[in-house]
């Protein structure tokens, strides 16, 4: 499916669950999104990460629910703990099958946004794992030069800031000497395509969903 | 094919007093190599910075000509196919995660149609003798490797000029050899005119067809040949002593037991055990990419190894950070890594602040500042010194901490002859009195070698002495 309509549709489902109290429109969400897992060849120990990791948090909610809670305690505590695993599975349909290359591919190239914002959040996801070296490193040159640098201390954050701004000036740079242009025509090797078979299934999958919201009479 | 002119460049920094270029004037001929030279600071990148149309120029700061054309007349969008630029820094050249990803990016924005990217792609990295590096990540490779990558691109955009700044600071010298071959080539039969940016003339005179000079004046100056011979006898590879393996039995100040180094699943050395003596300077060769940065990350702390490292007696993992920090400390090979403050003045306050010992007063600051032609500038910024200026200050500020043991990791990078004496002078009469422990690591010699002891090399995965005299291991 097109990355930026599955966002699209993931954000819509997240939103109404957000609202809605029923459990088994939860369960059903999940039920589809692992079977959508299973069908994109997920392996098992990424999906057994999925169902622990959520554990501990779900439980929380729940027997804070069950126990302070207000109202119909039980089926409040039971939706709390179903929508935290609908979200994660959900979201995880996206983040396991989809690269951000790809969605910034889409963003560009369907919704026609600047290619200057789709690569630069590409750029910026591509940072992430230097940035959290990068601290340590700074971290490394303060206490080398008598200054020890805590994660509150401003200076950290002063230098950090620094080396941002600085590669961000390089990435500008070494975007231009390798040709590109604000605003410029480019051409794609990769073409993300938009069919109506994704405006189907966004639609189709919003429509089915206020079914499961507003007629089915779930339990 | 076109020459390029430069006519009455006048160019400065808001922040400088003195101006880089002073109506300058100079031709670079077409479909040759021209070796651009000058001390560190005198504006080469600048110059090529402003020639690739990275910077912008004002008209009546003069004019940069393709052939009848000036410069701020080519559309943005053709530019790139009339000059590419390498740059210094091997980090600094990729917008994107993969080699391929990077190539299709450059081919993108030169509208290349889709059907013909993969064919243009592989050209270029077979051209460069890099296929193997097809679907690699970038930050994974190291120095040499994104060198050839972003030379890679260059060939893929096939721009006419090539400009290259610095483009071997950080490359070793089989990876070295390997680039200027293929400059050559792009040359020779691809007709491309080559402007590269170096202070580090070893090997180039045979290569190039021109040799411009930046001045002291502000202006550029093509070298007559007749001049050639004397002006590259100073940088011809001295031969390399033949340095003593550390005596049995001296002092020891690191101590290596099965230390094993990796990075991702790649083997960088294989289990070693060794020692490292006290009070003497060592230094570490090897290609590029063999794993000398990341043993410096490992003596600090800053990687994961296996095996243990001692320092004087007590496993380095048993002892607290802050306190081993005063003791083991890094020269980072980017200068700006070491940096904390934002003047020059600050950042010798807190040097000095927190120094080890008392060696270095006020006094002798200023000296080692004029030594190092660094004097009168300290309401300077730091990032906006230039990169060899960077060097200098970061090294000083190193020394003044005064840390029994100091690893250099290409203390030398960007920096002109003039400086590296001037330098390893500096070093020579500080070590005489704090008998600090040197350890650097250096593709460069030139100028480096009177203040060695000993000579480590790292090669196949393993780490040992070169030289004359016994020693285990």
């Amino acid at each position: 499916m097109n990355p930026s309509m599955k966002l699209a549709l993931l954000f819509v489902v997240a939103l109404e669950i957000s609202f809605t109290t029923i459990v088994s429109l939860n369960v059903a969400l999940i039920i589809i999104a692992l079977i959508y897992l299973l069908f994109k060849r997920t392996r098992l120990k990424t999906l057994g990460w999925l169902l622990l990791v959520p554990l501990l948090p779900a439980i929380g909610l729940w027997s804070t629910q069950y126990i302070n809670g207000t109202g119909d305690k039980t089926l409040m505590a039971w939706v709390l703990f179903t929508r935290i695993y609908a979200f994660v599975f959900t979201g995880a349909t996206f983040t396991l099958t989809t690269n951000i290359l790809q969605l910034a591919d889409s963003l560009e190239q369907n919704w026609h946004l600047p290619a200057k914002f789709a690569y630069g959040v590409l750029a910026a996801y591509n940072l992430i794992p230097k940035i959290k070296h990068e601290v340590e490193i700074i971290r490394a040159a303060g206490r080398m030069r008598g200054q020890t640098l805590s994660f509150w201390s401003p200076q950290l954050y002063f230098k950090a800031i620094l080396v941002s701004i600085n590669w961000s000036q390089n990435l500008a740079q070494a975007m231009r000497s390798h040709g590109f242009v604000e605003d410029a025509p480019r051409t794609h090797y990769r073409q993300i395509t938009l069919r109506r078979r994704d405006w189907a299934i966004l639609i189709g999958g919003i429509v089915l969903l206020q079914v499961g919201v507003f007629i089915i009479p779930w339990y | 094919m076109v020459a390029i002119a430069i006519e009455q460049l006048t160019y400065a920094y808001s922040a400088a007093q003195t101006p880089i270029f002073d109506h300058a004037t100079g031709t670079f001929p077409a479909n040759q190599f021209t070796l651009l030279t000058g001390p560190s600071g005198t504006g080469k990148s600048t110059l090529l910075e402003l020639m690739a149309g990275l910077m912008a120029l004002a008209p009546e700061q003069g004019t940069i000509r393709y052939g009848h054309q000036p410069l701020t007349a080519i559309p943005a969008g053709e530019r790139a196919k009339s000059v590419a630029m390498m740059f210094q820094n091997p980090n600094q050249q990729f917008a994107m995660d993969t080699v391929e990803n990077e190539l299709l990016f450059a081919l993108e924005n030169q509208q290349v149609a889709p059907d013909q990217m993969m064919a243009r792609l592989t050209a270029a990295l077979d051209f460069v003798g890099i296929r193997q590096l097809q679907h690699r990540i970038l930050t994974q490779l190291s120095g040499g490797e994104k060198q050839k990558v972003a030379l890679a691109v260059i060939v893929a955009m096939d721009s006419d000029v090539i400009l290259l700044d610095e483009p071997f600071a950080s490359v070793d010298p089989v990876a070295r050899a390997s680039l200027l071959k293929r400059l050559v080539t792009l040359r020779d039969q691809r007709h491309k005119t080559i402007i590269l940016a170096d202070h580090d003339l070893a090997g180039y005179a045979p290569l190039v067809d021109h040799v411009m000079q930046i001045t002291p004046a502000h202006q550029l100056r093509a070298l007559p040949r007749t001049d050639w011979p004397q002006f590259f006898a100073a940088f011809e590879a001295a031969h390399q002593p033949d340095w003593q393996r550390p005596a049995l039995g001296v002092e020891t100040v690191f101590n290596f037991q099965q230390l094993q180094l990796q990075q991702g699943r790649h083997v960088l050395l294989q289990p070693t055990d060794l020692q490292l003596p006290r009070h003497r300077n060592l230094l570490i060769t090897g290609a590029n990419g063999c794993g000398k940065s990341t043993l410096f990350e490992a003596l600090v702390r800053l990687s994961d190894y296996a095996g243990t490292i001692s320092y004087r007696g007590t496993d380095i993992q048993k002892i607290k950070r802050k306190r081993y920090a005063h003791h083991v400390a890094l020269l980072f090979q980017d200068a700006e890594t070491q940096f904390l403050n934002i003047t020059v003045a600050e950042e010798l306050a807190q040097s000095q602040k927190y120094a080890s010992g008392d060696y270095f007063t006020p006094e002798r600051i200023q000296t080692a500042l004029s030594q190092l032609n660094l004097a009168g500038r300290d309401d300077r910024v730091i990032y906006t010194l230039s990169e060899g200026q960077k060097k200098k200050l970061q090294i000083l500020l190193m020394l003044i901490i005064q840390s029994p043991v100091l690893l250099m990791d290409e203390p030398l990078k960007g920096l002109d002859l003039k400086s590296i004496h001037a330098l390893v002078a500096l070093l020579q009469t500080t070590l005489a009195v704090t008998h600090q422990t040197l350890i650097i690591i250096s593709h460069q010699l030139t100028g480096l070698t009177p203040l060695i002891d000993h000579h480590l090399h790292f090669e196949n995965h393993q780490l040992h002495y070169v030289g004359r005299g016994r020693h285990e291991s």
